[in-house]
């Protein structure tokens, strides 16, 4: 009779765990969706104030001057890109963590790292002596000549405003895949109940 | 360990964009310009984008070979659609299932995003609703 109600209380434990378990699953998935979401309210502020300011550009500086005619369609290669690593979750899976390189040189076939950013899933501030010694990146000064030798600094703006983009689209990015590991394993949990 | 999915690691891999830019030519292309100032623009030597601009004459079959294009490149780590342009081909984005490249919905100037089309939160709405359903059942 003692083996039996030690074997009970066992299971019991065994399913106090197993509802732990999903319990946790449920909660991170909840809070990767809760991020997913304000990261994509944050993004569309940024990429209005990115357009307003590329809008202002153009008034300015005249839409003769900033036009489809004079994208850059010579050979390049991109002078922001990214770097992708393998993140294990748990012993069960692997995802992919996206890392933003911006303004990373291309000079003699060599690629010097510019500004890496590991973007956790949080949002990042950059101070304002950051600001400037970003804004003298020759890659960035490149980017910006395509439209002339002296650009409105609202088109300066434009270009900080979808940097800022890019940053928040690399955490949303990330934020994603936790999202869909986690959701999967809710799904998983879910199925395991119901069968 | 067995059956662990192998995620393939980049040191350098490049953000591709499908972005619609209907409407006047003043406010065409803003956002794949705005991200071309921020300096993810490729060009190869075959002289390919990274980027295809949508506009009133580009075909839904255009835009879906973009889509597979973009979608099967090894050196794309990172696809993003603007959420209407995604909506002309909802079926291919739906069904899209890998991790990398990751395929992110983007809202643009003339249509804000719209959470009850983007493709992972419409699945997570749909386990959800179908749980609620088989719980009432039981």
């Amino acid at each position: 009779m003692m083996e039996d109600q030690e074997e009970k209380g066992n299971a019991e434990n065994g399913i106090g765990r197993q509802k732990q378990v999903k319990d946790e699953y449920l909660l991170q998935f909840l809070d990767s969706l809760d991020g997913y979401l304000t990261l994509l309210d944050s993004l569309s502020s940024t990429l209005s104030q990115g357009w307003l300011e590329l809008a202002s550009a153009r008034h300015a500086m005249g839409a003769s001057r900033i036009n489809g005619a004079l994208l850059d369609l010579k050979v390049h290669a991109a002078a922001t890109s990214l770097k992708v690593s393998e993140q294990d979750v748990d012993s069960m899976e692997s995802q992919p963590c996206f890392t933003l390189c911006k303004w990373a040189s291309s000079d003699n076939g060599e690629r010097s790292s510019g500004e890496e950013k590991s973007l956790s899933p949080q949002l990042r501030h950059r101070n304002n002596s950051q600001l400037s010694g970003i804004i003298s990146s020759p890659q960035r000064q490149k980017s910006l000549s395509v439209f002339g030798v002296l650009v409105s600094p609202k088109l300066r703006s434009a270009q900080l405003s979808f940097e800022r983009a890019l940053e928040t689209l690399v955490e949303i990015a990330n934020l994603h895949t936790t999202m869909l590991s986690m959701f999967e394993q809710v799904h998983k949990e879910l199925e395991n109940t119901n069968g | 360990m067995a059956g662990r999915a192998q995620i393939p690691t980049k040191s350098s891999a490049l953000i591709a964009m499908i972005a619609d830019e209907f409407g006047v030519v003043l406010l065409c292309w803003d956002t794949v310009t705005g991200f071309l100032l921020a300096g993810v623009g490729n060009v190869d030597l075959r002289r390919k984008t990274n980027y295809l601009i949508v506009d009133s004459k580009t075909t839904v079959k255009a835009i879906e070979d973009a889509f597979k294009e973009f979608t099967t490149k090894e050196d794309i780590a990172i696809v993003l659609i603007s959420q209407y342009v995604a909506n002309m081909i909802r079926f291919l984005v739906d069904s899209y299932n890998k991790p990398i490249p990751a395929i992110l919905e983007i809202p643009s100037k003339d249509h804000p995003y719209d959470p009850a089309h983007d493709s992972v939160l419409s699945r997570v709405k749909n386990l959800f609703s179908a749980e609620s359903v088989a719980s009432g059942r039981r």
